[in-house]
C-alpha cells in the first residue's frame, strides 16, 4: 500500500481508492518503485489509512464514510495468496507496518504516525480525515439490510446484516442476576429485608436486560468479502472489521443456560487482540456452526492443508476423524494425582488440629478457612469440568477440540495457526507415564491471567503412545520420543546446579527443541516457521562463563529458550535458527502461492 | 537492493550485509557482521535525562535532610551520588555498545553492557515501525526506530539515528517488509 496517497503534494488529488486499478493492478507490492523515498518526510502518509484521506468524493452508490462497499469490486481476484484489501478499510492486507494490530476498529484508526510528533512530519495526511463514526449509518430497523443507500444495493452481492439471536438479551439478563445478588451480597439483606431485596434485585437485572436488548437491537454482523463485520452501540458506534485471513482460532462456547436454551457464543481469535476479539453472544447453534464453517472456509482459502513433505498423516481425511477421546475416568485420576489434591488432606488435618488445640470455632475462621480450601480445590476440580468429555478431531488441516461439562467449548485452530506445542510431564503422573499437551495460538495474549479463557489444551492426559500420535498430528514428522536435545556445557552447573542435565535444547527437522523442568518437565516445540524472531542474550555471570542463552520468540505464548549453551555453540545456533526460519518461511510462502 | 535471495549478499548500499570477505573460522559470528554504530549524541541526550533524574532526587533529598536533619537522606544522598557518577561512566559504554546491521533478511540489533543481547528480526516478520523522537532527541536531532514483530518479547530498537538514516531505515524495513511479507 506505498501508493496513491504516498504522493506528498497536500491537496493534489489522489487516487480514489474506489478507484480500482492502481490497486488492482499491484495488489502485492513487488519491488516498488518508491519514488525518492528519502525525499519524503511525510513517510506516514502510506501508512495511514487511504479511505480516511479522502477529500470528499464519496464512493460512488455509497453515502457512507466507514466503508464504502462498492470500493470492492466482487469478491479478490483469484490467484493471490494476500487478498486486495478494500482500499477504504484500514487494515490492508499486504502488511504496511501497522498490520499485526488486529483489525482497530475503523473509527478508530490513526490517521497514521504523522500526528506524533516525528522528526520532520511533514503535510499531514491529504485532505480532511472524515471521522467514520456516527455517519449515515441509519439505526437498524430501519431497513433489515445495509442500510446506507437502500436504493442501490452494493454491486458485490454484501449481505444483510444479521441479528444475534433474540434470546440473547434474555440470557444477559439471567447472568446479570448473579452478578446482582453478589453486587448487593448478604449484608444488604439483612439491611432492607426480603421483600425490598427482591424488588431491588428486580429492578437492577430489568435494567440490565432493558440495557441488553437495546445493545441487541444495535449488534449486528455480516461476512462482507474476507471480513467479518460487527456493528454494535447505540451511542457510541462500533464498526470492527475482522479480516478473515487473520483468524487465529474460532471457538464455539456454550454456557450451561445457553446449553439449556439451545444458543452458543462464537468467539474469534485475532492477532494482536488483548482479548478475544468479537465474542458473537449468541447465536442459535446451528447458526454458530454454519458461520464457524463459512469464516474458516473463507480464512483459509489458500491450499494449506498438509505440508506434502511430512509423511506422517495420510491425505485429508473425511471430515472430522477423530483422533483422541479422553477417558473421564483418566481425567479424574489425573487430577487426583496433582498437588492440590494430594495435599488437601494434610492441610484439612493442620486446620483441624489447630481448631480443636485452640478450641475457638468463631465463624470468621471457619469461612475463611473453607474459602482458602476452596480456592486450592477448585482448581483440579474446575480442571475436571472443563476437559470432561475431551474429543481431540482433525477436519481437513483444522484441530478440532471439544471439552466441558457445564460449559461446553468447541474450539477450532487452523493447523498452520499452531506457534508452539508445549509438552508437560507433571512429576506426580510419572508413575503412569502420562503427559498433557499445549498448543501456543496467536492471539490469547499471554497477560491473560485466567488460564480458563486461554483454551489452550490439546491434551489434557494422555499416556505416551497418544502424547507421540497427536504430536505427529499437529507437527506432521515430528516424533516425540525421538528428539534431539543436548544438555549445556558441563560449567553451566555453577549457574544451575541441580538443574543442568534437565534443560537442553536441539534442532529437529523441521522444530525447535528446548527441554526445561527438574520435577515437571516440559518439553516446547517450536516449528521453525513459526519463529518470529532470534534473540541471543548473556548476562554477567554467563560471560564469565562463556555462555548464552538463545531465545526464540513466537507470536503468542513465551517462545522456547536454550538457556546457557556455550558461546559458540549460541551464536551458532542462533544463526542455524535464522536460517531454519527464513527457510522454513519460505517453503511456507511457496506452498501457499 | 530488492530480492537477493539465493544470490550471495551483494551489498546494493555501502551500509547494509556482510563485509565483503568471508572471516575466518576463527571469528565468532556476530563480529563477522559489519556493525552501524549509533550516533555519539545519544551519549548527551542520555546524559541530561539522567541529570534531570538526578537532579530531582538531589531536589527532594537536600530538602529532606534539611528539614529532618537526620542522616539517613544524607546516606542516600552520597549514594545517589555516587550511583549518578557510575552511569554517566556506563552510559558512554552503552552507547557505544548499540548497534544494528542489516543483512539480506533479516535486522540485528545488539545492546547492553552488563547483560548483553542481541536480537535477530527478519524483514518479512515485520508488523509495523515506529519512528519517535522526544523533545531531548529532538533537540540533539536524533529519532528511535523500533521494528515490530508478532512476537512480544522480539526487542528490535534503534536509538540515537539521524533523522535522515531513521527514515531510511524505515524505509528500507516497510520495503523489504511488504516484498517479503507473511502473515504468522
Amino acid at each position: 500500500m506505498s501508493h496513491g496517497p504516498a504522493d506528498p503534494e497536500p491537496g493534489a488529488p489522489i487516487p480514489h481508492p474506489a478507484d480500482p486499478a492502481p490497486h488492482q493492478a499491484d495488489p502485492e507490492p513487488g519491488p516498488l518503485p518508491r519514488p525518492a523515498a528519502d525525499d519524503r518526510p511525510a513517510a506516514p502518509a502510506p501508512w495511514s489509512h487511504p479511505g480516511y484521506g479522502q477529500p470528499a468524493p464519496p464512493a460512488p452508490g455509497h453515502a457512507g464514510p466507514t466503508w464504502p462497499p462498492s470500493d470492492r469490486p466482487g469478491p479478490p481476484p483469484p490467484g493471490h495468496g494476500q487478498p486486495i484489501p478494500p482500499p477504504g478499510y484500514g487494515q490492508p492486507a499486504p502488511p504496511p507496518p501497522g498490520y499485526g494490530q488486529a483489525a482497530p476498529p475503523p473509527g478508530y484508526g490513526q490517521p497514521g504516525p504523522a500526528g506524533r510528533g516525528q522528526p520532520g512530519a511533514g503535510p499531514p495526511s491529504p485532505g480532511p480525515w472524515t471521522p467514520p463514526g456516527p455517519g449515515p449509518w441509519t439505526p437498524p430497523g430501519a431497513a433489515p439490510g445495509w442500510p446506507g443507500s437502500p436504493t442501490l444495493p452494493p454491486p458485490g452481492g454484501e449481505e444483510p446484516r444479521q441479528r444475534l439471536h433474540p434470546l440473547s438479551p434474555v440470557l444477559h439478563g439471567a447472568k446479570s442476576l448473579v452478578v446482582v445478588i453478589a453486587g448487593l451480597s448478604w449484608s444488604t439483606l439483612s439491611r432492607v429485608g426480603f421483600g425490598w431485596f427482591t424488588v431491588l434485585v428486580a429492578v437492577f437485572v430489568a435494567g440490565a436486560t432493558v440495557l441488553a436488548v437495546v445493545s441487541w437491537w444495535n449488534t449486528g454482523y455480516h461476512v462482507v468479502g474476507r471480513e467479518l463485520r460487527v456493528h454494535e452501540g447505540l451511542l457510541w458506534r462500533r464498526t470492527r472489521a475482522i479480516p478473515l485471513e487473520r483468524l487465529q482460532a474460532v471457538e464455539v462456547v456454550r454456557p450451561l443456560l445457553a446449553q439449556l436454551t439451545g444458543l452458543a457464543e462464537l468467539r474469534l481469535e485475532v492477532v494482536g487482540g488483548g482479548k478475544t476479539e468479537a465474542p458473537l453472544a449468541y447465536l442459535g447453534v446451528a447458526e454458530a456452526g454454519a458461520l464457524r464453517q463459512r469464516l474458516l472456509a473463507v480464512a483459509g482459502r489458500a491450499p494449506e492443508v498438509v505440508p506434502p513433505a511430512a509423511g506422517a498423516p495420510p491425505p485429508p481425511a473425511p471430515a472430522g476423524r477423530r483422533l483422541h477421546t479422553v477417558r473421564n475416568q483418566d481425567l479424574l485420576v489425573s487430577q487426583l494425582l496433582t498437588p492440590q489434591a494430594f495435599l488437601l488432606p494434610f492441610g484439612v488435618a493442620f486446620v483441624v488440629a489447630q481448631f480443636l488445640s485452640e478450641g475457638s470455632w468463631s465463624f470468621i475462621a471457619v469461612a475463611s478457612t473453607l474459602t482458602a480450601m476452596a480456592g486450592v480445590v477448585l482448581q483440579p476440580v474446575r480442571r475436571v469440568l472443563d476437559d470432561w468429555a475431551f474429543r481431540l478431531d482433525r477436519d481437513d488441516g483444522t484441530l478440532r477440540v471439544h471439552n466441558g461439562l457445564l460449559e461446553t467449548r468447541v474450539q477450532t485452530v487452523p493447523l498452520h495457526r499452531v506457534q508452539t506445542v508445549r509438552v508437560t510431564w507433571p512429576l506426580l503422573w510419572r508413575m503412569k507415564g502420562w503427559l498433557r499437551l499445549r498448543l501456543e495460538v496467536a492471539g490469547y495474549s499471554a497477560a491473560e491471567p485466567d488460564d480458563r479463557n486461554r483454551p489452550d489444551r490439546l491434551l489434557p492426559v494422555g499416556d505416551a503412545r497418544t502424547g507421540e500420535l497427536i504430536v505427529a498430528e499437529v507437527l506432521p514428522g515430528v516424533r516425540l520420543a525421538a528428539l534431539p536435545s543436548t544438555a549445556p556445557p558441563r560449567r553451566a552447573r555453577w549457574l544451575r546446579p541441580l538443574t543442568r542435565a534437565a534443560v537442553g535444547a536441539g534442532l529437529d527437522e523441521r522444530v525447535f527443541v528446548a527441554r526445561s523442568g527438574l520435577l515437571t518437565r516440559q518439553l516446547t516445540l517450536v516449528p521453525y516457521a513459526r519463529i518470529q524472531s532470534v534473540r541471543v542474550t548473556q548476562g554477567p555471570a554467563q560471560r564469565r562463563l562463556r555462555l548464552a542463552t538463545v531465545h526464540a520468540d513466537t507470536a503468542g505464548g513465551s517462545g522456547a529458550a536454550a538457556p546457557d549453551r556455550d558461546l559458540a555453540e549460541a551464536w551458532d545456533l542462533a544463526a542455524e535458527l535464522t536460517a531454519r526460519a527464513h527457510a522454513a518461511r519460505h517453503a511456507d510462502r511457496g506452498r501457499r502461492r | 537492493m530488492r530480492q537477493r535471495n539465493g544470490s550471495p549478499p551483494v551489498n546494493g548500499d555501502d551500509l547494509a550485509g556482510r563485509p565483503p570477505t568471508r572471516p575466518g573460522p576463527l571469528e565468532p559470528w556476530p563480529d563477522t557482521v559489519q556493525w552501524q554504530p549509533i550516533s555519539r549524541d545519544l551519549i548527551w541526550v542520555e546524559l541530561i535525562r539522567l541529570g534531570i533524574g538526578f537532579a530531582v532526587a538531589l531536589v527532594v533529598l537536600g530538602v529532606a535532610w534539611a528539614i529532618t536533619g537526620h542522616w539517613l537522606p544524607g546516606v542516600v544522598l552520597g549514594v545517589a551520588v555516587l550511583l549518578a557518577a557510575w552511569r554517566a561512566v556506563t552510559i558512554v559504554r552503552a552507547v557505544h555498545a548499540w548497534g544494528y546491521a542489516e543483512r539480506e533478511n533479516d535486522l540485528l540489533v545488539r545492546h547492553g553492557l552488563l547483560v548483553r543481547r542481541l536480537s535477530i528480526v527478519p524483514y518479512s516478520r515485520m508488523q509495523f515501525v515506529d519512528v519517535t523522537a522526544g523533545p531531548l532527541e529532538r533537540a540533539f536531532d536524533l529519532a528511535t526506530v523500533q521494528l515490530h514483530t508478532a512476537a512480544a518479547a522480539s526487542d528490535a530498537r534503534v536509538p540515537g539515528l539521524r533523522p535522515a538514516e531513521a527514515s531510511r531505515l524505515r524505509d528500507r524495513l516497510t520495503a523489504l517488509g511488504e516484498d517479503r511479507a507473511e502473515g504468522l
